[in-house]
């Protein structure tokens, strides 16, 4: 009897712990954003230095995850952006990703 | 002096259209961007193998809708489905979309 509880109890820490680490760190995203990609998207990622700069704020997390990872593996070539995400861990992404995401910007299309 | 004044209207008639296109016409955009509505107008719709959220387009800058198109067209940037559409856009027909989605994202401020 006592193992069944445990196993449960053992298999719902991993899964929390699982979505947490999924989910990224936003509190540690803002603070990587503000070292690293601030001086380009803005702390937030409501800015852009050039034109043809994305805004990152309010784009679906997994999106980022996704350009991050392209960017890193050298899937997606962009002179500055291919550098700046070499040095980035998994969970470095994780957390730029849960961070731009919350913050206030991009939005759904609605066509006409 | 006939002559001078017939070359430079024609240099303006050269020049006029060249100078709108660089700002690209959202009326024109919105026929064109029509089959870009079957991915990024609807919410949360998923990309497949490797899964993710398309991506958000609504209030995005003009001129990186316009490098990423010019990416997928030259295949500097990678995704079939997107690679086919950029394929059939020239550059007028690029502005125009990027013009339009901007226009789009006004309306609704």
């Amino acid at each position: 009897m006592k193992y069944p509880v445990l196993c449960a109890a053992a298999v719902g820490l991993l899964l929390v712990a699982g979505s947490v680490q999924a989910s990224g760190n936003p509190g540690r995203g803002q603070e990587l954003s503000s070292q690293v990609c601030a001086s380009c998207h803005g702390v937030d990622g409501n800015m852009a230095l050039a034109d043809d700069y994305p805004i990152l704020a309010g784009q679906h997390r997994d999106y980022l995850v996704f350009a991050l990872q392209a960017y890193r593996s050298g899937d997606r070539d962009h002179a500055v952006m291919s550098s700046f995400a070499q040095n980035l861990s998994d969970q470095d992404i994780d957390d730029l990703a849960a961070w731009f995401s919350r913050q206030d910007g991009l939005g759904e299309l609605t066509f006409d | 002096m006939l002559n001078r004044l017939l070359a430079a209207l024609a240099l303006t008639l050269v020049l006029a259209p060249s100078a709108l296109a660089q700002s690209g016409d959202p009326e024109r955009g919105s026929v064109i961007a029509f089959t870009c509505s079957g991915c990024h107008g609807i919410p949360f719709y998923k990309n497949v193998y490797p899964s993710y959220s398309v991506p958000r387009i609504a209030g995005q800058n003009e001129g990186y809708i316009v490098s990423a198109l010019k990416a997928y067209r030259s295949g500097a940037r990678k995704h079939a489905t997107m690679q086919a559409q950029a394929n059939t856009l020239s550059d007028q027909d690029i502005a125009d979309i990027a013009a339009y989605f901007v226009s789009l994202a006004e309306e609704s401020e």
